[in-house]
Parts: C-alpha cells; sequence; structure tokens
C-alpha cells in the first residue's frame, strides 16, 4: 500500500486527469462531427441539407441517407477531390483559471466517395496543447462498404459494412453519444459515452454489418477490438486514457424510424457488451455490459423554423474482475443520461440546450471520497452560420460562430468539495468560450 | 374557359411544399444540378432536357415526355420507380391532392 505522501500525490494527480479529461470531454462536445464542404460539392447539395443549422452536427433525415448510403452519393458529375479542412479559434474564460484565446484546432477531413459502393469520412485532427504546439491525432473514422437500392419483399433494402473506431459514432440516427459528442463527463461513464475516462473511443477498430430495410427498420451488428497501446500513441493518444484490451465485445444496435418529410422520429435500442483488461497485466477482467435505448423528434416544416429534440439513456452493469480495496464491491451500474433539445431559425441560427447526467450505484471502495460518482452538467451553445444553404454565395467554404456556457452542477457526487477537502468545486469546472469556426 | 386544375394550386403554399419534399435533391437555380437536375424552368420543358445533368437511362428512354402540369401531376402523384421503372430519382410520392396542385403551381412561376 502507498504511504500517506504518496497517496495524496496520487490523488492529486487523478484530480489533474479529472479535469484535464472534463474540458477535453467538452472541448470534444463543441467541435466535432461538423458539416465539411467536401460533401457538399460531391453532391451539389447544400450543408444545410444535410444538417439542421447549416454547419452541423445534427442531422436531418436527408443527412441520415446520406450517411447510410456510405457517403457516396454525388450529383453525377466526375470525381470530387475528397479532402476537406477545417481551422477553429476560441476565447476560453474558465470560471477558475486563466482565459486564453488561442486557435485551438485544425484538421484536415479525408471524406466522401470512391467508388459508387465505397465511402467515408476521417478526420486527423491536430490541437493546440496550450503552448501553441500541435498534438495531432486520427479522430473519427467510419469507412464504408454499402450495397444500395437491393429489394426485400418488395421492398427497399440498403446493407452496408462500416469500419470505424468509435462505438455509436456510425450510428445514423446520430444520437447517441459517440455520434453526438454529448455525454456527462464523469469520474466514470459508460462504455459507449466517449466523455467517460479511458473510453473506447478513437482508440479501438472495429467493423459492423448493417441494414435499413423499408426506409424504417435498422439494425446493426458487430465488435470491436483495442488499439495497443503503442499504436494510441502513434495514433496522438496519451496511453493514459487507454481503454484497455478488449474481449469479446459485441455491438448491437436496433431503431425504427420514419421520415414525414416534415417531421421525423425514431426509438431505438443499443447494447454494447465486453470484458475489459485494465490495465493491461493479464490480470482479470472487468465484465461491462451496456444496455441503452434512445428516442428523437424532429419538427423540419419548411426548413424554416426546426425543432430537434432527443433522449439517450444508457445502464451499464459492471461485474468487476478485482476489489482495489476491502470497501469495493463486485457488481455496480453505472446510468448516463443526456437530453438535448435543439432549435434552428432559417438554417443559421440554434440554440442547443442539453442536460447530461451520470450515476452510479454506491461503492466506497472505487468512489473517493463520497461514495458515488454522480455528475450533472450542462451546456448551452447558440450558433451563427451564415454559409452552406442553398442560396449562399458559396458552397466551398462554411463559417460558424458559437457561444458555448458549460455548466456543472454536481461532479463525483457532490457540489462542493468535490475531492473532499475544501478547495474544489463543481462549478469550478463551469466555462465560457466563443468559437470560430471555418471549413474549406 | 376553365383553368387547368394543375394551376388551381397556391403557389405560395406550393414553396414551402417544395421546401420539405423536393429541395434537399432539387435546385430551383437555373444551371445548378444535386442529386437530381435544376428545377428551374421544368414545366414546359421536355424530359432529360437539362444539358449538363447525367439522366437515367430510364427517363432518357421517355423522349416524348414534356413536364406539363399534367405530366408532373401524374408523376409526382406516385413513387417515382412505378411512374419511370428504372429512374434514379427516390420519390414515394405525394398522395395530398392540395399539396400536390400548390407545389406545380409553384414549379410554374420557376422562370
Amino acid at each position: 500500500m502507498l504511504s500517506l505522501p504518496y497517496r495524496r500525490m496520487a490523488r492529486r494527480t487523478r484530480n489533474m486527469t479529472v479535469l484535464y479529461g472534463v474540458g477535453a470531454a467538452f472541448s470534444l462536445a463543441c467541435t466535432t462531427a461538423q458539416a465539411i464542404p467536401v460533401y457538399a460539392r460531391q453532391t451539389g447539395s447544400a450543408c444545410a441539407d444535410c444538417h439542421a443549422g447549416s454547419y452541423g452536427p445534427a442531422l436531418t433525415p436527408y443527412g441520415m441517407r446520406f450517411k447510410l448510403n456510405g457517403y457516396t452519393d454525388t450529383d453525377g458529375k466526375g470525381f470530387k477531390l475528397p479532402v476537406a479542412a477545417q481551422l477553429i479559434g476560441t476565447r476560453n474564460v474558465p470560471a477558475r483559471g486563466e482565459s486564453s484565446n488561442r486557435l485551438t484546432e485544425a484538421d484536415v477531413y479525408l471524406a466522401g466517395r470512391l467508388t459508387d459502393q465505397v465511402g467515408g469520412y476521417v478526420k486527423v485532427s491536430s490541437n493546440n496543447d496550450g503552448h501553441n504546439r500541435f498534438d495531432t491525432k486520427l479522430s473519427d473514422v467510419d469507412l464504408r462498404f454499402v450495397a444500395k437500392e437491393l429489394k426485400l419483399g418488395g421492398k427497399d433494402l440498403t446493407l452496408g459494412v462500416s469500419v470505424n473506431n468509435n462505438p455509436g459514432f456510425q450510428d445514423p440516427i446520430a444520437a447517441l453519444p459517440g455520434a453526438s459528442s454529448l455525454g456527462p463527463p464523469g469520474v466514470t461513464g459508460t462504455v459507449l459515452n466517449p466523455s467517460s475516462p479511458n473510453a473506447p473511443a478513437n482508440r479501438v477498430i472495429g467493423a459492423t454489418v448493417y441494414g435499413l430495410y423499408d426506409s424504417r427498420w435498422y439494425g446493426e451488428a458487430g465488435t470491436y477490438n483495442s488499439l495497443q497501446r503503442s499504436t494510441q500513441d502513434r495514433l496522438g493518444y496519451n496511453p493514459n486514457g487507454d481503454p484497455g484490451k478488449l474481449h469479446d465485445t459485441g455491438y448491437v444496435r436496433f431503431a425504427y424510424m420514419r421520415d414525414l418529410r416534415r417531421q421525423f422520429f425514431s426509438a431505438g435500442v443499443v447494447a454494447l457488451s465486453t470484458k475489459r483488461e485494465l490495465p493491461r497485466t493479464g490480470g482479470p477482467k472487468d465484465k461491462l455490459t451496456d444496455l441503452g435505448y434512445d428516442l428523437t423528434y424532429q419538427y423540419l416544416g419548411n426548413r424554416e423554423h426546426i425543432v430537434q429534440l432527443s433522449y439517450v439513456n444508457i445502464l451499464e452493469q459492471r461485474k468487476y474482475g478485482s476489489l482495489p480495496t476491502p470497501l469495493a464491491k463486485p457488481r455496480g451500474t453505472v446510468h448516463d443520461q443526456v437530453a438535448t433539445a435543439a432549435y434552428t431559425f432559417k438554417q443559421s441560427y440554434t440554440l442547443l440546450v442539453s442536460h447530461m447526467v451520470s450515476t452510479g450505484s454506491r461503492d466506497d471502495g472505487r468512489f473517493f471520497p463520497y461514495g458515488v460518482p454522480n455528475t450533472t452538467a450542462n451546456l448551452i451553445s447558440l450558433y451563427w452560420a451564415p454559409f452552406g444553404k442553398d442560396d449562399s454565395y458559396t458552397a466551398m467554404a462554411n463559417l460558424k460562430l458559437a457561444a458555448n456556457w458549460f455548466r456543472f452542477t454536481r461532479f463525483n457526487g457532490a457540489s462542493d468539495n468535490i475531492f473532499g477537502a475544501p478547495g474544489t468545486n463543481a462549478r469550478d469546472f463551469n466555462a465560457f468560450s466563443i468559437t470560430a469556426s471555418v471549413a474549406f | 374557359m376553365t383553368a387547368s386544375p394543375a394551376f388551381a394550386g397556391d403557389a405560395s403554399a406550393g414553396s414551402d411544399v417544395f421546401k420539405s419534399e423536393c429541395a434537399e435533391c432539387h435546385s430551383i437555380k437555373e444551371g445548378r444540378n444535386k442529386k437530381g437536375p435544376s428545377l428551374f424552368g421544368v414545366v414546359g420543358r421536355k424530359a432529360a432536357a437539362v444539358p449538363d445533368y447525367e439522366y437515367s437511362d430510364a427517363l432518357r428512354a421517355q423522349s416524348a415526355w414534356v413536364w406539363t402540369p399534367e405530366q408532373l401531376h401524374s408523376y409526382l402523384g406516385q413513387p417515382a420507380k412505378r411512374a419511370n421503372p428504372g429512374t434514379k430519382m427516390k420519390y414515394d410520392g405525394l398522395n395530398d391532392p392540395k399539396q400536390l396542385d400548390d407545389l406545380i403551381s409553384y414549379l410554374g412561376t420557376l422562370h
């Protein structure tokens, strides 16, 4: 057992890691999976055809079909260079700590159609480490092979394969945390939540087979393997966030969706089961099973006023392979919930409010000092994206200005003194930021 | 003389129908093709006549078709695959008669 000074040092290091992780998680929520002009160039469509706000990320039903068709739809005018780029500058004002103005991210996208049946999305992201040094990493990947316009029983059928590195990112409805990047950033969380510590997002590789029947019934099944720590390092990820060695991992998704042109709704279930060896010492494994459901509704009307609502509820059942302390329990549950509402006016102005809650069963041996990991957070964002619409000056580039407010009311099981000793409160994680994003 | 039933619709309301039913795949700008060809000047145009759009063989084969209001009424009132088997167009059809009239009236204004 560690002596007291070392335990304090270890705890302080863990707390700093948590602080860093919270910031990184919200940064992810602000910048990931945006509309990229390469798809507009490829299809002749406006960004706003696929996204409610013309810079994304929320998908319209048309955008979901584009994704399901393997990013291969085209205007038929020959080969388009499948490359786009994005720059993001941020004015960040945290509740605690120094404010900053930085070029925070520079991204390259390799995305679009290779053949009528093969297409993809690959994001290479370069993030400012705070000292104007940029760490480059391989972000989300979704490569697809798709067989379109099949018939089964007289109904339309689409079948495809997705090779991706983030369970849930490939989902067409895009409400799951892997796709929306909206997940509660706590001291623990479900495997399907990319904001969870040691989440598999971007540190695994997997393949899923999917099908859409009668434009309504969606099914998907697949498996994932975690990348070696050295590979994660080479791809730009700190090995400390290793999701561990994953065994017998299965991913299953079913959803029913209806596109009524002026409205859209969906109801789905998702499951992910894995045995996790963390750390990778050949020791015991944790058995983790995520079971979730999601509900979404969109009012699209004539696209002047768009309302999008979603609710995601994921319960993770854990059977731990080891007991780190005598007080630790052999089993537990973690429960992530996200409710999001967004209103978009004229496909340019968006107000998004997201309420994120993570709770867990009591375990005094794992969640110090209060025995519960509960976190409650909100993201409130206001966007303006003037281009990317049918009547826009250009489809070659797009711009988004956003004001974001991250707010915590509970973290690590408490509102105040969240690490036990006086000094750090949940609201210390609050932050306001203004971002300017340019894509071309 | 009575007006053609297809032009009895409300073009203003048809603009909204266009935005929800057609705009993802068709532009109203002259010369701008998306997944489908530009619908600028579609009423009265011969089928498969936009010069820089790659039509399906199935529509090219309908050389006698002209997009009159009556032809549009028939074409858009049923699934596109039934109206023109082999077409690239993916549309289930508009089965609300008023919306269909409104839409065709709106298309008639695109000149």
